[in-house]
């Protein structure tokens, strides 16, 4: 089990390192070059405006990658911050929050996205926020529910017993439990933001081109579908890879410490 | 679990893919051509790119689409030769200036079973010119129709009108019966056109179902039956006619064009539109105020290169304004481009290594080829040393500014026809001084003094020398680049007659027929 | 158990209504020129004309305080009057309510397959943990969950449409044209609903009633079906209240590339055509369905759960 996390995120690791260093660039456009096959010029080819496909790759991952951390880091920093107030402070204010949070878990990230898109523009300002306002739930769910459950635990009633105020008690030990499950979720979500952006970006609402992102790169890819199908192959392989290996990443680390 | 494995999986669903679109690609034209003898009472099943969005409200772009179906008529027909034809008036002649007679086809049924008479008439252009926004067509000349004995209408304006026949041929003008027009709500247009085809269902945004209409007055066709599907996404409407669940697509990527060969069995139909994609330069500010930084910007451009490659041959490369969908368009060649001329004329401007061109590029999603091309430009710009930010959002965020003046580069697709075949609205909206839509900010007095006899000339030759002479001279003083005419396509399977109309008027035609058994 | 129904319940009515005042606001957030938005989704390339704008913006009720127009626009939604379409002038509840119907066939079929094909997967897959059967179910589950709705369906529709053409690609109104669709937007709850169940089934069969059971003489296959059987009936029900809502306003990828005339394909043209009371009546009718169905849900499971039950009354 931990040999496996250890590869996957060790094949992580080395593709955002080779994504980071492929020096191409993925916006210049070379009409005279479209449509190539794989060569040592352009490894993986060009695409219908002659550009170099694995750079377009390359940079769609760098933004994918990034995007989605910043993304889910946020909703986790938020939706933790939420949960772990709500399950504090307990009463109305906690009751009105995972009511909220009952609601914005069941209404999906691609109509919130498809209304940030109505009331700003596309691209992937409004991504962002669409992806912040609904995906900050799960985390105070979660963070509510590991906040009750620490406070409940023997040591924790014991350390209010000798006088710790709740900010110690958090910070010492809510906290540091919660910190794993959490993690371990940030994982899971990780692969549904990358869809949910993919999908927004595949519907034209998100990254607006020449921004290689993957989901633009298959809704560009889709109209040469039976020319160049490699157009579309190869931002589908990367978009399912990257979820599968983050998802079993987080199903690595959330057995393990689970079973801990 | 060992991670080899789960690798190992992910490429495996790799592997799968390609061996599906391999085969796919394999069976997919393979269908085999079956022409044949025209099929009696055929029924025919069309994917269409634009969905009625008003409710089918005359006043709306969604009479283009009833006029497609064959379900309305106009007084008038035009082709892209801008004459004038018979439609359901056989004749007409101007009174006086501001007034013209319009003689009506005798024998003319409704659907619903009413005559057509000068009554008809006048309720329809009457309504239509009375809508809170009028279609462009009927704007702002304050068209009056009054009956005119038994069998004709006269049609007057406030101002003297030339091509008043020509407005009347705009598909907004079509006539329905008295009984579609209820107050408070559009017309109704099931079954009250005079068209071949009865309209008998529209489900909104999904489809559309028209019938023979028996007994219309002119040639009536083969087909019995037309569906109509609206499938706005462009790859789904390819998959639907390769997986055969229509017999015709309209408007397909030009990349998957190649891909419906003769070989199987598909007709592959396209025509240049009356639509220019022009690349606006604001003449009011800097950079563009200089006649010599417009002129290094035409230079850099390869047209020929942003129409053939960049857009893959979905659109002709555009020397001038109009182009080969009108008959006073230009059909040469555009210039090549001149990166060293370019590099010259940007340093005699006093623009160089210590002070480059730096500006926005704006445009927006909605025509697909518009990021692309703005891509394509923002590369053949950065060869000449203009570096040029691309900027894509929605159109009307942006239109305000783009009136007051306040951008450097825009990328605009305009039809120059504006519903009627003629190009002098266009042109004085567009490029005059007190011009309601003069993205450029140009204004010369000299092309203001050519268009002025557009006003009173009616004849369709003078006009359109106009049109050429105006053309020209805005190529001469770069107001705006013209980069690409945009195509229209269509894609057909088992069928005869078909073909594509520039002006996307007519669709559903007498001639149009199901092959086959 | 009414004190219970009525904590959970009782909170309902001001969320509903703080939706609808955000919905509301949602135009003024944007800074939209409604009357330039309106005119160009009647004819694509309008030019400006101060007379008919200001025509419009008196049709509209523009012209009056945002207050009045808000309390107008509520009174109007109780009544089932949600107003006129910007683009088709034409009311947008009966429009919204079409669409939801076929959204609403779309969302019930698929959870149908997630429950019907999910949930006994996941507990043949638990019967022997990491024997082959719980391999492939667990392999193809991630994979469900990790390949997005618009890569499935132009597979789907390659493989079964074009290189097989046993159904059609496009359309909606038949059942052949539905089955691409769903199977499509089942994807994901399916793969869900078997990870569950077999996470469920397997901490089931670690409870200590069960070996009392097997020493009861039932045998190990009664035992694991009995479990089935309730966790299917819990089961359903969680996964509707969890996924209804985003299966109706979420299929938007499904509904454009099959041309479903569907919510989130009607939503998707509305943002389009910046459409703006077409946008509001669908997100505040999603975030309603959202509501009930995480409300339903949850009062089904305390009726049948009767250990959250006591939970819920203490």
């Amino acid at each position: 089990m931990r040999r496996g996390g250890l590869v996957l995120a060790g094949v992580a690791v080395a593709v955002l390192l080779l994504a980071a260093l492929y020096p191409v660039d993925a916006i210049t456009t070379h009409l005279g070059e479209r449509f190539q096959g794989p060569s040592v010029s352009h490894p993986l080819g060009t695409d219908g405006l002659g550009r170099d496909v694995l750079a377009r790759l390359a940079a769609g991952t760098r933004l994918s990658v990034w995007f989605t951390l910043l993304a889910v880091a946020l909703c986790a920093v938020v939706g933790t911050l939420a949960g772990l107030l709500s399950g504090y402070a307990g009463g109305a204010a906690a009751a009105v929050v995972q009511r909220l949070v009952d609601i914005l878990v069941a209404v999906p990230t691609v109509i919130v996205g498809l209304v940030v898109v109505a009331v700003r523009e596309p691209g992937l300002g409004s991504l962002l926020i669409a992806v912040l306002l609904t995906g900050w739930a799960p985390f105070a769910r979660l963070a509510h529910q590991l906040t009750l459950r620490e406070r409940s635990r023997e040591y924790v009633e014991g350390a209010v017993a000798i006088g710790a105020g709740p900010v110690r008690i958090a910070v010492r030990h809510v906290v540091p439990n919660a910190l794993r499950p959490l993690v371990a979720h940030a994982c899971l979500r990780f692969a549904n933001v990358l869809l949910s952006i993919a999908g927004l970006s595949f519907l034209g609402l998100g990254a607006q081109p020449p921004t290689p992102e993957w989901g633009a790169m298959l809704a560009e890819g889709r109209q040469y579908l039976f020319v160049a199908p490699q157009l579309v192959l190869i931002p589908a392989v990367a978009v399912v890879g990257t979820s599968l290996l983050v998802t079993l990443l987080g199903r690595q680390l959330e057995g393990r410490w689970s079973s801990q | 679990m060992p991670p080899a494995r789960r690798r190992s999986r992910t490429t495996l669903t790799g592997t799968c893919l390609a061996a599906v679109l391999a085969l796919a690609t394999a069976c997919g034209g393979a269908t085999g051509a079956a022409t044949g003898p025209v099929r009696p009472d055929g029924e025919l099943r069309v994917a269409l790119q634009f969905s009625p969005r008003s409710g089918y409200a005359m006043d709306t772009d969604d009479a283009f689409v009833l006029h497609q179906f064959g379900a309305t008529e106009t007084l008038v027909n035009s082709g892209s030769d801008g004459r004038p034809q018979p439609g359901l008036a056989t004749s007409w002649a101007q009174v006086d200036p501001t007034t013209w007679r319009f003689d009506l086809r005798p024998g003319v049924t409704f659907q619903d079973g009413t005559a057509l008479d000068p009554a008809a008439v006048v309720n329809a252009l009457t309504w239509v010119s009375g809508v809170a926004a009028p279609p462009r067509a009927v704007k702002g000349i304050g068209l009056r129709a009054v009956a005119d004995g038994p069998a004709a209408v006269r049609v007057t304006t406030t101002r003297p009108d030339p091509i008043l026949p020509l407005r009347l041929s705009s598909v907004n003008t079509a006539i329905l019966a008295p009984s579609a027009y209820r107050a408070d709500a559009p017309p109704t247009v099931l079954g009250t056109g005079t068209g071949p085809m009865r309209l008998t269902a529209a489900d909104g945004m999904q489809q559309a179902v028209l019938e023979r209409n028996d007994a219309y007055w002119g040639t009536k066709g083969s087909l019995k039956t037309v569906t109509a599907t609206f499938v706005p996404d462009p790859a789904a409407r390819a998959l639907a006619l390769r997986a055969g669940d229509v017999d015709i697509a309209q408007g397909l990527p030009e990349s998957s064009l190649l891909e419906f060969t003769e070989g199987g069995g598909y007709t592959n139909s396209a025509v240049a539109a009356p639509r220019t994609v022009t690349l606006m330069m604001n003449q009011a500010a800097e950079p563009f105020a200089d006649v010599r930084v417009r002129q290094a910007v035409e230079k850099a451009l390869d047209r020929t290169a942003l129409a053939e490659q960049a857009l893959a041959g979905a659109a002709l490369p555009a020397a001038e304004l109009f182009g080969p969908a009108v008959g006073w368009g230009s059909q040469d060649p555009p210039p090549a481009p001149d990166v060293e001329g370019a590099k010259a004329l940007l340093a005699q401007a006093g623009h160089g290594p210590d002070d480059p061109v730096t500006v926005r590029l704006q445009t927006y999603p909605n025509r697909p080829e518009l990021p692309t091309l703005a891509t394509a430009v923002q590369g053949m710009l950065r060869d000449v040393g203009i570096d040029a930010q691309i900027q894509i959002g929605e159109y009307a965020t942006q239109e305000p500014d783009l009136l007051d003046g306040r951008y450097d580069l825009f990328l605009l697709s305009r039809n120059y026809l504006t519903d009627v075949p003629d190009a002098g609205s266009t042109l004085v909206s567009d490029y005059s001084c007190a011009g309601s839509y003069n993205i450029n900010r140009y204004c010369s007095p000299a092309f203001d003094a050519l268009l002025a006899p557009l006003g009173t000339t009616a004849d369709p030759a003078t006009r359109q020398e106009v049109f050429r002479r105006a053309s020209a001279m805005l190529t001469a003083d770069v107001v705006g680049v013209p980069l690409v005419h945009s195509q229209e396509n269509g894609v057909a399977r088992n069928v005869s007659g078909y073909t594509v109309d520039p002006l996307a008027k007519d669709l559903v035609t007498p001639g149009l027929a199901v092959l086959g058994e | 158990m009414t004190t219970a129904l009525l904590r959970r319940l009782l909170p309902l009515p001001f969320v509903v209504l703080a939706a609808a005042l955000l919905v509301f606001l949602l135009p003024r957030l944007a800074g939209i020129d409604t009357v330039r938005a309106v005119l160009r989704s009647r004819v694509a390339e309008a030019e400006p004309d101060p007379a008919v704008a200001a025509r419009l913006t008196a049709e509209l009720g523009l012209d009056r305080s945002w207050i009045e127009q808000f309390l107008r626009w509520l009174g109007r939604a109780l009544t089932g009057d949600l107003g006129l379409s910007f683009a088709t002038r034409t009311a947008v509840a009966p429009q919204l309510g079409a669409a939801l119907e076929v959204s609403a066939v779309l969302a019930v079929l698929a959870l149908l397959i997630a429950a019907v094909v999910g949930i006994p997967s996941g507990v043949w897959a638990a019967r022997r943990p990491r024997g082959a059967l719980d391999r492939v179910v667990t392999g193809l589950s991630v994979l469900g969950v990790a390949v997005p709705e618009f890569i499935l369906a132009p597979v789907l529709v390659l493989v079964l449409a074009i290189a097989v053409p046993l159904l059609p690609a496009t359309g909606w109104g038949t059942l052949p044209q539905a089955v691409l669709p769903v199977l499509t937007l089942a994807a994901f709850p399916t793969a869900l609903a078997a990870q569950l169940t077999r996470a469920e089934t397997l901490d089931a069969l670690g409870l200590p009633h069960i070996p009392v059971a097997r020493a009861k003489g039932l045998t190990e296959r009664r035992v694991l079906w009995k479990h089935a059987a309730r966790l299917a009936l819990t089961g359903v029900t969680a996964l509707s209240g969890l996924f209804f809502a985003g299966l109706i306003g979420g299929a938007v990828v499904v509904e454009v590339v099959f041309g479903i005339p569907g919510v989130g394909r009607l939503l998707y043209d509305a943002v389009l055509g910046q459409d703006l009371p077409m946008i509001q009546a669908g997100l505040l009718a999603i975030v309603v369905i959202a509501v009930l169905a995480s409300a339903a849900a949850e009062l089904a499971q305390l009726t049948m759960d009767p250990v959250a039950l006591s939970r819920a009354l203490r």
